[in-house]
């Protein structure tokens, strides 16, 4: 389990980005809940945390594919593959994340070592 | 300049070549339109966040949006990573950003840089930093003025003081309510003339009685050739048999709640420099906004302005528009027929303005001046 952020630092509405390897991101949704995703976008190195959050998913700041909070499923091209989800315990105002042990699935430039 | 001798009636005007050479207009691109106040768009174009135009202004294109928080904003329509014009359409609704369609660099409403490829991979760069750039940004009359100085003119001495200096009083045009019209009817006349000889025809009244015979019935005194801009605070009276400011005189349409009694059924015309004509009558407000872009082109947009009521109640605006839509029409024509000459040996050294026109002379001054 690793903290990520006080549960101040993510109001509803908002996203973090914790700087692991490979880089995860948190999203508080409207509705109060906390979700974590791979952060990186299946399709190019873009930051999902930098996207647009709407309900339970979050579209790519780049090509606007959406993934789902909650399963990690993306809805439509240019990603094809989901992002991995990660478990999340928010305890005494800390936010922590259970990395998930699932492989990445990373975007070719990533996974080259190019970007 | 010209020096040749010229009898006392006669002022000389710029030679020929100030309306056809590249080098001057690159010169008043950059001395005067970027250097200006410069107003772009009606406020209520962008209607809501996210809404854009596009905007010629001098050799620059302009971003226009409305951002998040309801504020204008304006940038320079040039990706910061390797300079692709950002929107290349003239107006347009983006949802959320606007994305560079070369390598997907994407700005907010108010110009941040949000996201990139492999952006997180250079913490370095400051999404400030090389967020668009923003020009400055005024809301004055319910239009949009941007300037492009790093440090703009004062607004009130350039563009409110204008206002001021011909019609004496700052506050008569208040009287209008402009930002709370509505615009009825937009016209986008493309020009192919200079600018200078559109600003010119707007200043004087000596060809008024030649083309504009449906102009001339509804304000007589136009007639003599004296224009209403040559009087500080004047503005010229309907005639007898007219009622409305009317392509024939009928009855125009509800009058602007404001307007007094000294300004009703009266014509008022004002230039603001370098780009901006506003012409006022009791019922509606006309305002030209020219774009140069090149010598001889020149694309006008006129909007006429009526009262939300008026707009809304789907009342006939026609004969109201159709009256300055013609006299819109004869003095370009006029202009496109000029701008050939200017390139004529006949030209080289300039015409004259006869006494009726002479104050054009201080649009002269004022045009070389600013060129230096």
């Amino acid at each position: 389990m690793i903290p990520a952020c006080p549960l101040a630092a993510l109001p509803r509405g908002e996203a973090y980005r914790l700087d692991v390897e490979p880089p995860i991101a948190l999203f508080h949704t409207e509705d109060g809940e906390i979700y974590a995703i791979d952060d990186t976008c299946t399709h190019q190195d873009a930051s999902l945390a930098d996207g647009w959050l709407e309900g339970c998913e979050v579209e790519c700041p780049l090509h606007a594919s959406r993934f789902d909070l909650r399963t990690g499923r993306v809805d439509a091209p240019p990603a094809k593959l989901p992002v991995r989800t990660h478990r999340v315990v928010v305890e005494d105002g800390t936010v922590y994340v259970v990395p998930s042990e699932e492989p990445p699935n990373l975007p070719p430039g990533i996974r080259a070592g190019t970007a | 300049m010209s020096t040749r001798s010229l009898p006392p009636s006669v002022i000389s005007t710029l030679p020929g070549g100030y309306y056809t050479d590249e080098g001057v207009f690159a010169s008043e691109q950059a001395r005067i339109f970027e250097s200006m106040w410069f107003c772009v768009v009606r406020s209520s174009d962008l209607g809501k966040p996210g809404a854009f135009r596009t905007v010629q202004v001098g050799r620059e294109s302009v971003l226009v949006t409305r951002a998040r928080n309801g504020s204008i904003r304006a940038f320079l329509n040039v990706c910061r990573h390797r300079g692709a014009r950002i929107c290349t359409e003239e107006s347009g609704e983006v949802k959320r950003a606007f994305q560079c369609p070369y390598h997907a660099w994407t700005y907010d409403l108010e110009g941040k840089l949000i996201a990139a490829p492999n952006l997180t991979k250079m913490p370095d760069i400051d999404r400030v930093e090389f967020g668009l750039v923003n020009v400055h940004v005024r809301e004055w009359l319910g239009y949009v003025w941007v300037c492009l100085a790093d440090e703009p003119p004062s607004f009130e001495a350039d563009v409110t003081g204008e206002v001021v200096t011909r019609l004496g009083d700052g506050d008569l045009i208040k009287n209008y309510d402009i930002e709370n019209l509505e615009v009825g009817r937009r016209i986008v006349y493309d020009v192919k003339a200079n600018w200078k000889l559109i600003i010119e025809n707007f200043m004087e009244c000596y060809h008024c009685a030649t083309i504009h015979p449906e102009l001339t019935e509804v304000l007589p005194e136009f007639a003599d050739g004296y224009a209403a801009q040559s009087f500080v605070g004047h503005g010229a009276e309907f005639g007898e048999e007219i009622q409305g400011f009317t392509v024939d005189g009928s009855e125009g349409v509800d009058r602007i709640q404001g307007v007094s009694e000294d300004q009703d059924r009266r014509y008022y015309a004002i230039t603001i420099k370098p780009q901006v004509f506003i012409n006022l009558v009791p019922d509606h407000v006309i305002i030209h906004r020219m774009f140069p872009l090149a010598a001889d082109r020149t694309i006008v947009e006129c909007d006429w302005l009526f009262r939300k009521d008026v707009v809304e109640g789907g009342k006939d605006l026609g004969p109201s528009v159709e009256l300055f839509h013609r006299v819109n029409v004869q003095d370009f024509d006029a202009c496109e027929r000029c701008q050939p000459a200017m390139n004529s040996r006949a030209y080289a050294g300039g015409g004259v303005l006869v006494p009726s026109e002479h104050h054009i002379g201080a649009f002269h001054d004022w045009v070389l001046e600013k060129l230096g």
